[in-house]
């Protein structure tokens, strides 16, 4: 949802990693927008997974109102079993409520009970590389991202995963996300889904129901991933 | 307490003297040392000529540089002062300040032509008394470093309304065409229609609504990016006339027109037209004659990364900065130009000054990709870009990761033929130390 507004830090790479892993396995992706001021869609409810991205406070403000006419058929999908991944703002628009830097509140959709407040200066950001362990299906896994964020979310009884390195939920935290089996909320950028293959698989299997993926050749992604583990958790 | 202005600028000067004699660059450390004494160290110069700076996000160094060459040329110019290497923050345009000031602070030049980092165009002419500003463009870029675009725009948008420098805009870019004040006339600049404008937004883009009203912006087309002719259906924002329009582009013959003047260049990418543009409006300004414009167009170049060529005896590579994902696709728009096969070397870092976020290089559009045989990623995040082409639908067999320079260099340098190379901000220095280091070894033998 919000593609156009909601794109700050690559975060449609997502998608990108989404399509790719789906096309090479010859998996039938097909991909759906809802921009701002786009005709209210009735099929919500019955898509796979909805992605929602991150954006600038301005944009966040923009948008709003019109997710909100959304509440129940989101509400209704998350009931579904549908997919939830969001990121950043998309993650704190689905809480209780997001306190922007300009002190304006804005109400979130309520799916989940954490809510989020950012400092009213504007340079008090938590930035930088980010690791944090994540559970899937029972397995540990590192998942690196980059955090840029002024809010600080609070309330999250499930997190994500436990920060490794970076700061997560709230500056310093040690915690970072939400998650349910079929929810990933986070502040991980990079995009999230180019730097963890294992997870983009997660999200695949748990929206296709087929269990055993087809391995893919992944070296420059597990190279890739190798160099950044040494160099972040050193 | 503040140390008077004859301190400052004698202290200034000896921090420069200590950095020549340490053998360090002077270029920045003197102003960042008087900036740490007194954050309103600029105070202390005293300009007596125009000052004339270029801002935006891309093509500030070259336009800069344009313009000191044909202020340089006049007859009667006896000293234009610029910041030729991009030290552009006030530290920088301090450090350049103090280096030509006498023990007063007082400048003597007869212009100052100024490369300035647009979160920095408040800071330095709120001492500064700016005659003319330049803004090209806004892009994303470096994120995690400048901000959001938005902040951004909003700073120098603020600094206009209490300043009254005229201003040269780029007519076709939303988020500039917004600085004008109200009731303010400004000279706009433009490059009319060309071959490879799109009706689809085709790269990533910022200001796709309009900052006045919110409604979505029409184009009529896109040039590049977010960069054409627009306009907002609810408000009529957007409807300006340009006082200067490139035409008759005619890219094998590199020459297009200029209020019917005819005027040759080295350089035809789209956004390098829009940097001419500006140029010309600027210098017409100051009623330069088309002819020293012309001369300055047909000679200028840029050994420093940018357009840079080198050669081998059997292969010719194009290195090309790029510091945002704007930046890339220009020089993937070459790469898709040239007709034959070719090879694309990437290097990529993630040092404090690139900005430690690398996501931008998923804005970049690798969706075409003609005729490339091979790609080598280098950089400290060579790996990363390695990943990023693979997922845009690029054969990964062909990918070659080599975060080592001089091993990327003997890589692209294997086979003969047409070469591009893409390299951000810390990583374009490294890149040319390193092909040149090739091309000597390779002649020696």
């Amino acid at each position: 949802m919000y593609p156009g507004l909601l794109d700050l830090y690559g975060d449609s790479g997502n998608v990108e990693a989404l399509r790719y892993r789906c096309a090479v396995r010859g998996i039938d992706l097909e991909v759906f927008t809802h921009e701002l001021g786009d005709e209210k869609r009735a099929d919500i409810a019955d898509m796979d997974i909805i992605y929602l991205g991150g954006g600038a406070d301005y944009e966040q403000q923009q948008l709003a109102e019109d997710l909100i006419s959304y509440r129940k058929e989101l509400s209704d999908a998350h009931k579904n079993g549908t997919f939830m991944l969001m990121i950043c703002g998309g993650y704190q628009l689905m809480g209780k409520y997001y306190k922007d830097s300009n002190d304006k509140k804005i109400d979130g959709l309520g799916l989940f009970e954490y809510y989020t407040e950012a400092s009213t200066d504007k340079r008090d950001r938590c930035i930088g590389n980010i690791v944090v362990e994540a559970e899937l299906d029972g397995k540990k896994y590192k998942v690196i991202g980059f955090e840029n964020h002024g809010g600080q979310t609070f309330g999250s009884d499930k997190p994500f995963g436990r920060t490794l390195c970076g700061n997560g939920n709230v500056r310093g935290g040690e915690y970072e996300g939400y998650m349910e089996e079929r929810v990933i909320a986070t502040y991980l950028h990079g995009p999230l889904l180019s730097k963890n293959p294992l997870l983009t698989d997660y999200i695949i299997s748990k929206c296709t129901g087929i269990e055993q993926l087809k391995k893919l050749d992944d070296s420059l992604e597990e190279r890739c991933r190798d160099i950044l583990l040494k160099r972040l958790l050193k | 307490m503040k140390l008077p202005k004859l301190v400052l600028i004698a202290v200034g000067k000896l921090a420069a003297v200590a950095c020549r004699l340490v053998g360090r660059d002077a270029g920045n450390f003197p102003g960042l040392a008087l900036w740490t004494i007194d954050k309103s160290f600029l105070r202390c110069f005293s300009v007596d000529c125009p000052v004339i700076a270029v801002t935006g996000t891309n093509g500030k160094t070259s336009t800069t540089n344009y313009l000191n060459k044909i202020f340089s040329s006049l007859p009667n110019e006896k000293c234009v002062i610029t910041n030729m290497q991009g030290n552009n923050l006030d530290t920088g345009i301090g450090s350049l300040l103090l280096h030509h000031c006498d023990m007063h602070g007082r400048i003597h030049a007869d212009h100052l032509v100024l490369e300035v980092d647009e979160s920095h165009v408040p800071v330095i002419f709120k001492y500064l008394k700016l005659e003319t500003l330049v803004v090209l463009n806004f892009f994303r870029d470096q994120l995690d470093r400048n901000g959001e675009v938005e902040t951004l725009i909003l700073k120098v948008q603020k600094f206009l309304e209490h300043s009254d420098a005229q201003l040269v805009l780029n007519a076709d870019d939303p988020n500039v065409v917004r600085l004008c004040p109200k009731g303010k006339k400004a000279h706009f600049f433009s490059v009319e229609k060309y071959e490879g404008a799109t009706d689809e937004l085709y790269e990533a883009g910022e200001g796709k609504f309009c900052p006045f009203c919110a409604a979505a912006l029409e184009y009529e087309y896109y040039q590049y990016s977010h960069i054409g002719r627009f306009r907002c259906p609810r408000c009529g924002y957007g409807d300006v006339t340009p006082e200067t329009q490139i035409k008759d582009i005619d890219f094998d013959n590199s020459c297009f027109k200029i209020n019917g003047e005819a005027f040759t260049s080295k350089y035809m990418g789209i956004y390098h037209l829009y940097n001419l543009s500006a140029v010309y409006t600027a210098a017409k300004l100051y009623n330069i004659d088309s002819k020293l414009i012309n001369d300055a167009f047909e000679d200028f170049q840029v050994n420093n990364g940018r357009m840079e060529v080198f050669r081998t005896s059997d292969a010719e590579l194009l290195l090309n900065l790029a510091k945002n994902p704007v930046g890339a696709n220009m020089t993937l728009r070459l790469l898709n130009q040239y007709k034959g096969e070719e090879q694309l070397l990437f290097v990529l870092n993630d040092n404090v000054a690139d900005g430690l976020d690398v996501s931008w290089i998923w804005d970049i559009n690798f969706s075409i990709f003609n005729n490339v045989t091979k790609v080598v990623t280098s950089g400290t995040r060579a790996y990363d870009i390695a990943v990023r082409i693979k997922y845009s639908g690029y054969d990964a067999q062909k990918i070659v990761p080599i975060p080592d320079l001089d091993a990327a260099a003997a890589e692209i340098f294997s086979t003969g033929g047409r070469k591009f190379a893409i390299a951000n901000y810390t990583a374009v220095q490294p890149t040319r130390a390193a092909l040149t280091r090739y091309i000597t070894a390779k002649e020696a033998h």
